[in-house]
């Protein structure tokens, strides 16, 4: 098997030295640049799996260079930001981001978003059916195509909104959805305040969770938005 | 360092007030001369094209278009500034652009004919209004000016040249000036130049040739100039030695009244207390015997008085039934040592012959003050001596009263009839007539009822009580004396009573505005806050008033609203609110003085502006509509004096704000330092712990042992999340908006923010059991969610560090009515006793605690505490009676503050 290639856009020399150890260790091919410009030609000729990109860069702004990859390819990437950007975030994101990591982050939640961003690429959803017929996360199963959830094994009863809004977040498991994405697809043009999300989310919640306090299924992003798990 | 940079360097501090001096008001020149056409505005040009020359900004921002054409050759080169065109009754006329003007902002600007009126639409009515505005704006003005247009000097011109000149200036600007150029040349020369026609086009040229330009007054006017040139000369040099002593000594003061001839006496006051240097005052005593004034004098009064006020009088109007004693009694209470009245002769006639003139009565009751008397203007009587006597208000007709006047008529003529039963003499019946109409003028209204009840009994006592009785022939050769002395008592005791009446009501009217005024001061005194002051404010003045009244505390321009409040039938909000009533009122807050209705400035105005000045500079604007008609003069001096109290209020305020607000800048410098000096030294700790592991590992690579390495390895790990976590709680602080204490709030769902909380914990202390309880509705709580989080991290961390692994850790979320509730509880040894006071501040006074023991939770506490009073909630923490600590902190659910 090829080893995945992850293109690595960070200034931050120690930081990049030790993702760069963490990646390599486990089985992935590293290229790193410094420099956004750099960047984005690196990403053009060696067409990397998975960009990791830190959005405070020297020379461009790091949504800059998100803009201008995503004119002409879908490769993942993953945004790196810091504790308490969330605008900047949730710009990222809506950009065309495929997830985020806040730095400081651990090894195992670096390593987590690359297999989820893997995992979401293009060449690897090519052999998976888009319309997946259902998703199953612990006890927690969504059938789209009965259009019914159930928790271990007993359904439960949620209404259509509540349903939709499972359902977007289930198919794409693993991946943040921020706030404004996820009330664009369910209420489309009309979307309203988050407050009517809030509301919906709480009562998904108080269904499928068994503390909506300490919730596992469905997490919260601070000021970004929703990600549910992929497994438990 | 840094920390220097910000600081203002004291040259550069220096500088700027230096340059806020100049900016404060720019230098006048007047180019000052007798006559028209001697060349003054030759000479100011010429003076402008010199200064040009010198580099100086000039601009010319208005010449009189009919200027000689040698004169208008030295225009050239020089910018100048479009005149304005103003439409008055289809007639476009060419004004000064003041309003350009302030905007180009030159260095000097040239703006021929001081005294000029402006067209009606202009915001000012006089140009030297508009050229007041300039100075104050920092700018240079050059201007030109003939004597007779000085306002002092006005009627002394009149009855030299027997012209009237309506245009005048106000001596104040004159003495304003910086420099006077008198330009002078001989009177022949002028007369030579007017001849040759360079001063006026020739039609006009015969009659001013006629009237004005005669060889003599010229020769007078040339003096007239000179003398006022000469007079400034010598001011200046006296002003630099004698100052206040002089003026201590005299004390001038000059009567005026509503006729036009006042305003001789006025003006010859103010140029005499001019040259004494003394202060001086125009008193107006407003009789109670003279009953009303009409329209007409009422209009010649305000503008007596506010000529007055031009002339730098203070003034004073007082109210007395008899003249003389009320300006003797004000004269003795206030130290005047002169005193200036106007006289006109007044024909003999019967009534006036036994009364002793007015200045003979002011002689006797003050024999030590000397008394001048300007002869009033006799060559013009266009104002009606007499006062027309209205009768309202003495006509006033009541059922009640009749029925008094007829009840004691009847009762009177009831006891005459029992006195005449029982045979008591005639005498007696007379005298119980009188006694009823003595009691009928006590107790109604006006005269009338009381001459209808002389008449009265003097008829019934001649129908019942004479021979022939029953009838109205009087034979007796008494009776048409009775009849008379009856009507006297009548009169006089009716007059008498009105009299007391009306100085009752004005005593009481007086008494009340003293009062007011002294509540209000004493209100004032008592509030805080520029809200309340505000509001205190326009309520008395509405309810003194019944009008409409705005309040600007700031300067209106950058479009904020006054407080309004609404007297009833009186101009909205929406009218005082509007732009241009704001241009009005950020016009009085530029300029410093009255504008709007009623006034020289922007009288278009639907109210009437003043400024709320203390220490020379504009704290408020106080704005008081004036749809329902102009204020009058006393109205006005109330509301200066009101006007006064609040300026007192309000710079107290300030004080106290800056005041308090130095104590809180203080109070954070101290706690940010604190802070800093706590932070070091948790920092160093982690730090040197990092340092001398890593480097451990580096030089003893070999020798170390595996499980040494990991050791270490971990300890580096462990200590540089500490430092993240103190880093980031330290980012946190900063979100808090400097200064304000103010967090952006947006409502979250309280439950998703204590997940988050939860699950960063879990991370960290994955052996850990953290028991989470939310309600079962969803709570949603107006907050900034990252610093809620982070405070529930902080409070969680502690809980997990003061416990057993055993034992769990629990966040319990509550709802009251108005507040959210977070409980973070643990099952620990509880917070020792000493330690409370010292819970949430990151300071530890006496150092008895050792910052590595607690590893800088204080400082975590003490940002807790932070972030929740930023967000107006509080937060307590208590040891529970089952053991261990419960830290609580509530959030205000509601969106207000």
């Amino acid at each position: 098997m090829i080893k995945p290639t992850i293109l690595v856009i960070e200034d931050e020399e120690a930081i990049c030295n030790f993702i760069t150890a963490i990646l390599n260790s486990n089985g992935y091919q590293v290229i790193k640049t410094g420099t956004g410009k750099e960047g984005v030609s690196m990403a053009a000729s060696y067409s990397p799996d998975v960009i990791l990109l830190d959005l405070g860069l020297p020379d461009i702004d790091g949504v800059e260079i998100l803009k201008s990859i995503r004119k002409w390819s879908k490769i993942p990437v993953v945004v790196v930001s810091a504790r308490g950007h969330e605008r900047e975030k949730v710009e990222a994101l809506d950009l065309g981001a495929d997830d985020y990591i806040v730095k400081p982050f651990g090894t195992s939640e670096l390593l987590a978003r690359i297999r989820t961003a893997l995992r979401h690429s293009p060449q690897s959803m090519g052999g998976q059916i888009q319309g997946a017929e259902k998703t199953t996360v612990g006890e927690l199963q969504v059938d789209y195509e009965k259009r019914s959830v159930s928790l271990a094994g007993k359904a439960v009863h949620l209404t259509p909104v509540e349903y939709k809004i499972l359902a977007l977040l289930s198919k794409n498991a693993g991946k943040v959805l921020t706030h404004d994405y996820i009330m664009k697809e369910v209420w489309g043009l009309y979307a309203g305040d988050s407050h009517t999300l809030r509301v919906n989310m709480a009562n998904i919640r108080r269904k499928i969770e068994e503390n909506p306090g300490a919730p596992k299924f469905i997490l919260t992003e601070m000021g970004v938005g929703y990600r549910m798990v992929e497994e438990l | 360092m840094d920390g220097f940079e910000g600081r203002p360097d004291p040259n550069a501090l220096l500088a700027d007030i230096q340059t806020q001096q100049d900016n404060h008001s720019g230098k006048l020149k007047i180019f000052f001369g007798y006559a028209a056409g001697v060349g003054k505005t030759y000479a100011m040009l010429d003076d402008a094209q010199e200064q040009c020359r010198m580099g100086k900004d000039v601009l010319v921002g208005y010449v009189e278009p009919h200027t000689r054409p040698e004169t208008l050759q030295l225009l050239q080169g020089l910018p100048s500034l479009a005149p304005k065109s103003v439409f008055y009754r289809n007639i476009e006329l060419k004004e000064f652009d003041l309003d350009e003007a302030l905007r180009r902002k030159p260095e000097l600007i040239l703006v021929d004919e001081l005294a000029h009126t402006n067209a009606e639409g202009v915001r000012n009515l006089k140009r030297f209004q508009d050229i007041e505005e300039l100075l104050n704006a920092g700018i240079d003005v050059y201007t030109t000016v003939n004597v007779q247009h000085i306002e002092s000097l006005n009627d002394v011109i009149e009855g030299i040249t027997s012209v009237q000149v309506k245009e005048t200036v106000p001596d104040y600007i004159f003495d304003r000036a910086e420099k006077v150029k008198l330009i002078d040349i001989e009177p022949d020369e002028l007369l030579r130049r007017f001849e040759d026609g360079k001063i006026y086009k020739p039609e006009r040229a015969q009659t001013a040739m006629n009237h004005f330009f005669t060889r003599e007054n010229l020769k007078l006017l040339r003096e007239i100039a000179m003398r006022k040139a000469a007079d400034r000369i010598s001011n200046e040099n006296q002003n630099e030695r004698r100052t206040t002593e002089k003026m201590a000594n005299t004390k001038m003061l000059v009567c005026i009244g509503p006729s036009p001839s006042s305003a001789k006496c006025i003006r010859w006051t103010a140029r005499a207390a001019e040259a004494f240097h003394a202060q001086w005052v125009a008193l107006y005593v407003d009789s109670t015997d003279s009953d009303y004034l009409t329209s007409q004098q009422q209009k010649i009064l305000r503008g007596n008085m506010n000529l007055a006020e031009k002339l730098g009088a203070e003034i004073v109007s007082l109210t007395g039934h008899e003249i003389a004693v009320s300006v003797s009694e004000y004269a003795k209470l206030s130290g005047i040592t002169n005193i200036v009245v106007g006289k006109s002769r007044n024909k003999k006639t019967l009534k006036n012959l036994f009364d002793i003139d007015f200045e003979d009565k002011l002689i006797s009751l003050l024999p030590n003050i000397e008394v001048y008397i300007i002869p009033g203007a006799t060559a013009r009587r266009d104002y009606k001596k007499p006062r027309k006597t209205t009768w309202k208000g003495k006509v006033e007709f009541s059922w009640i009263d009749c029925a008094k006047t007829a009840a004691l008529l009847v009762a009177a003529t009831l006891v005459s009839l029992g006195l005449r039963k029982v045979g008591i003499g005639d005498q007696n019946i007379i005298m119980t007539y009188i006694l009823s109409v003595l009691v009928i003028s006590r107790i109604t209204k006006g005269h009338i009822f009381g001459i209808i009840a002389s008449v009265a009994s003097v008829l019934s006592f001649n129908f019942f009580f004479t021979k022939p009785m029953y009838t109205f022939n009087a034979i007796q050769a008494g009776y048409p004396i009775t009849f008379l002395i009856m009507l006297l008592v009548a009169l006089i005791t009716s007059t008498l009573t009105v009299r007391i009446k009306t100085q009752a009501k004005l005593a009481v009217q007086r008494e009340r505005r003293t009062e007011v005024l002294y509540e209000i001061n004493k209100k004032l005194l008592v509030t805080r806050g520029l809200e309340n002051i505000i509001s205190l404010t326009n309520v008395y003045i509405v309810n003194l008033f019944e009008r409409s009244v705005v309040f600007f505390p700031s300067d209106p321009e950058a479009g904020t609203n006054g407080s309004v409040m609404q007297a009833d039938g009186d101009t909205d909000e929406a009218v005082l609110n509007s732009k241009d009533e704001k241009a009005v009122a950020h016009w009085v807050f530029v300029n410093q003085k009255w504008a709007g209705s009623g006034t020289d400035t922007l009288m278009e105005a639907a109210g009437l502006y003043m400024p709320v000045i203390a220490q020379g500079k504009v704290l408020a604007v106080l704005g008081i509509s004036c749809v329902k008609g102009f204020l009058g003069h006393n109205t006005r001096q109330f509301l200066r004096m009101i006007a006064s109290q609040v300026a007192m209020a309000l710079e107290r305020q300030n004080l106290s704000d800056e005041q308090r607000s130095i104590i809180v800048e203080a109070e954070k410098e101290k706690m940010r330092s604190n802070l800093l000096r706590a932070i070091a030294h948790d920092l160093r700790t982690p730090l040197s712990g990092i340092l001398g592991a890593s480097s451990a590992i580096r030089e003893n690579s070999k020798t170390l042992d595996e499980s040494t390495r990991d050791k270490l390895n971990a300890d580096i790990q462990e200590e540089a999340q500490w430092l993240i976590r103190m880093v980031e709680n330290l980012l946190s602080v900063t979100r808090i908006n400097e200064g304000e204490s103010k967090v952006n709030k947006n409502p979250e769902a309280a439950e998703e923010v204590v997940a988050e909380a939860v699950s960063r914990i879990r991370k960290r202390f994955p052996h850990h059991k953290v028991e989470v309880s939310v309600p079962d509705e969803l709570l949603e709580v107006p907050m900034d969610g990252t610093l809620i989080a982070q405070v529930l991290i902080n409070l969680l961390e502690n809980a997990v560090k003061h416990s057993a692994v055993t034992s769990p850790v629990e966040i319990i979320l509550k709802r009251t009515e108005d507040a959210a509730i977070f409980e973070v509880i643990d099952h620990g040894k509880g917070i020792v006793d000493e330690d409370f006071p010292y819970l949430f501040i990151s300071y530890v006074p006496n150092g008895t605690k050792s910052s590595d023991s607690s590893r800088g939770m204080g400082i975590g506490l003490s940002i807790c505490m932070t972030i929740i009073k930023a967000h107006n909630g509080t937060m307590e923490a208590a040891n529970r009676k089952e053991g261990g600590a419960v830290f609580k902190f509530t959030l205000p659910l509601e969106r207000s503050e």
